[in-house]
């Protein structure tokens, strides 16, 4: 039985019009393919590459934070309270007098 | 059964158990949720900071956070609720542990451990899936607890103040709504809010079983859009010299209040506006409400002889008087409408000329300048100065201080408007006023914003008027008039050597159920320096002052103590000797 399913078919020839579909219909599906191909890696890489973007994210957020504690850390030691306290420990005065050059 | 056919049957159930799965997870998983879309994130947007002139945020944000439990996963809630609560007390105890008073530590412990209690209480409840434990509370608190099983942050920053309570009045603060939204209260805070608290970003996305973000199918993010920034003319160290020489004449005087406005005549900007006693916009627990509200905009009093320059601006400008003009019922008191008129001290000075009038401070003398301007016209100029309306100050509580209508006025109310009495404004409605003896002669909204940073976009806040309402001559004759008042007034004493200052003391009594309260007054002092290329615009305003009631030796001497400062700041050199 299988033998006889097995059996070499009869060959049969093409016309020339017949040969240029075939190959058309070759170059389409190779293309399809490649394009699918290229479809799926692309997805893949996007989607692995959401690791990546949750660490920029992360780092982002970090430096935001960090930022944002040095601008309150400034402010504080800037502060006329704190500047007019230090200046009081150190011995400087107010002027008494407008002095213009 | 041939091996084949085993073969067939293993790769059919294979395939089968795929396609359920996948049927599973596509279809029968997404009832109950909505398909076509992917859960949706808000971003918080940073409401906008604050900086004065100098380019210093008075007001940043801070990082805090939102502290939630999940009761049914939490283990220890004891342990929780004894790790957090320290946190979460009053910013009155957030000082040096040394330096609180021993009822101060009996307070905090009473406090934590009232805090603790509550936070237990809510971890207990089983039935519960989600509850909020502490709002802003700070890193520490999240790095004290991030392993604690069932316990969650959330971002939720905060407002926080370099400079503690300067200027609270002016920013009003940030408190939550009824829908526990972030929402400002009072002052800047409150008249920008819609501005400050800026847009709210979206983020729609789906996290893969890591909690990734997956970039393909349905990513979409919509960024937050910060609050706007503003730029104020509110000068940091002009306003750290107001209120430290406000606290101590607040004191010295023994005074209920006290309110301070300095503003820059040419462009309507306020530099300073300060009233002690005042609050810490970051630590207002157990603080008074009626602290909240900002007396400088908010409240309306009798401005007494203050008031007498409006009159007599009115009557110089409509030529019905010079500053020449002799009166002819200064000779002693008056009855008008079977009121007596009488001068504050029973000194009269007959035939004084109306610049006299003033420098005496001769409420007589003026309701002979009223009688010449008639009902109609000092109406009319008085409405002209801006009062019975809101000044347009951009601070949300201003009130106008509403004048009767005309049609109500009788004599006697002529008379008495004519020096400050029955008649009620507000301290940055005479700064309005007041300004453009100094400007010679427009009337200028004041502003305390000089520009709003939307983004990239930067927007000048102009005022919403700028009009002539008087001539630059009668401005410069009221100024001159002011300038004799000083030099010649009873406050002479206290003024700064060898500089021109314009100004006139205020003595109003207090209204009280119908009649005055015949000890209590409200003293202030109303001025600009140098008279002649004014730098600023000054009202100084005591309320109840115990030391002496009259504006000359309280208001005044104030006033030239901060102008004193002031000259210095502003390189001022005194002109003559």
């Amino acid at each position: 039985m299988l033998i006889v399913d097995f059996k070499p078919e009869k060959k049969q020839t093409l016309s020339l019009l017949g040969r240029i579909k075939v190959q058309v219909l070759v170059m389409l599906s190779v293309l399809a393919l490649s394009l699918v191909a290229a479809q799926l890696i692309f997805a893949a890489d996007l989607a692995t590459d959401g690791a990546k973007f949750a660490g920029i994210e992360e780092e982002l957020a970090r430096l935001e934070t960090q930022n944002s504690s040095l601008r309150v850390e400034i402010a504080k030691v800037s502060s006329l309270s704190t500047l007019s306290e230090k200046a009081k420990e150190l011995g400087f005065e107010k002027p008494q007098q407008v002095i213009t050059p | 059964m041939d091996r084949l056919k085993i073969f067939q049957i293993l790769i059919f159930v294979a395939a089968s158990v795929i396609i359920l799965r996948l049927f599973y997870w596509q279809l029968v998983s997404q009832i109950g949720q909505n398909a076509t879309s992917a859960p949706q994130d808000e971003i918080p947007a940073p409401r906008g900071e604050i900086f004065t002139s100098d380019g210093f945020p008075i007001v940043a944000n801070q990082e805090a956070f939102l502290v939630y439990g999940e009761p049914h996963e939490v283990r220890a809630s004891a342990n929780v609720a004894q790790t957090l609560a320290p946190y979460l007390v009053s910013e009155k105890f957030a000082t040096l542990e040394a330096s609180l008073s021993d009822e101060s530590k009996k307070q905090k412990e009473e406090e934590i451990k009232n805090r603790q209690k509550e936070i237990e209480n809510k971890l207990e409840n089983r039935n519960l899936l989600w509850v909020q434990l502490a709002r802003k509370a700070p890193r520490v608190a999240k790095v004290a607890l991030e392993q604690a099983a069932g316990i969650g942050f959330e971002p939720d920053p905060e407002r926080f103040y370099p400079e503690a309570s300067m200027a609270a009045h002016v920013l009003g603060f940030v408190a939550s709504d009824k829908f526990g939204q972030d929402t400002g209260y009072f002052g800047l805070e409150g008249f920008y809010d819609r501005l400050l608290r800026g847009q709210p970003g979206k983020i729609r996305r789906k996290l893969d079983p890591f909690g990734l973000p997956i970039l393909v199918d349905r990513y979409r993010q919509l960024a937050p859009r910060s609050g706007a920034i503003l730029h104020l003319s509110l000068d940091r160290v002009v306003q750290f010299i107001v209120e430290e020489k406000l606290k101590s004449a607040v004191v010295k005087h023994g005074a209920r209040d006290g309110t301070v406005i300095v503003a820059d005549p040419q462009t309507g900007h306020i530099l300073a506006m300060a009233t002690y006693p005042n609050y810490h916009p970051g630590a207002r627990l157990g603080v008074d409400e009626q602290l909240y509200k900002n007396p400088a905009v908010a409240d309306s009093y009798e401005p007494g002889s203050t008031f007498k320059l409006f009159a007599t601006a009115a009557a110089l400008e409509l030529s019905l008087v010079t500053p020449e003009t002799r009166c002819d019922v200064c000779t002693g008191s008056r009855q008008i409408g079977g009121f007596e008129i009488s001068t504050w001290n029973k000194k009269y000075f007959p035939n004084s000329t109306v610049t006299e009038i003033i420098e005496h401070s001769d409420n007589v003398g003026m309701t002979f300048v009223a009688e010449k301007l008639g009902i109609d016209r000092l109406y009319d100029y008085l409405k002209k100065f801006g009062f019975g309306e809101p000044t347009g100050i951009d601070l949300q509580e201003e009130t106008a201080a509403s004048i009767r209508e005309k049609s109500d006025w009788r004599p006697i109310d002529l008379a008495t408007a004519s020096f400050g009495q029955g008649i009620a404004v507000t301290p940055i409605q005479m700064i309005q006023a007041v300004s453009t003896f100094a400007n010679g002669g427009r009337l200028i909204t004041p502003k305390i914003t000089e520009i709003i940073e939307d983004g990239s976009r930067q927007q000048r806040v102009s005022p919403d008027q700028d009009r002539q309402i008087i001539s630059a001559k009668t401005a410069a004759l009221v100024t001159e008039m002011m300038t004799r008042s000083v030099e010649k007034g009873e406050a002479r004493a206290f003024a700064p050597k060898g500089y021109k200052i314009a100004g006139k003391t205020g003595t109003a009594q207090i209204p009280v159920a119908g009649h005055y309260d015949p000890e209590k007054t409200i003293a202030s002092f109303i001025g600009f320096a140098p008279a002649d290329d004014p730098k600023f615009v000054m009202l100084v305003l005591l309320t109840e002052p115990s030391s002496s009631p009259f504006g000359s030796e309280t208001a005044a001497p104030t006033f030239f103590e901060i102008a004193r400062e002031l000259f210095n700041y502003f390189g001022v050199p005194p002109q003559k000797e």
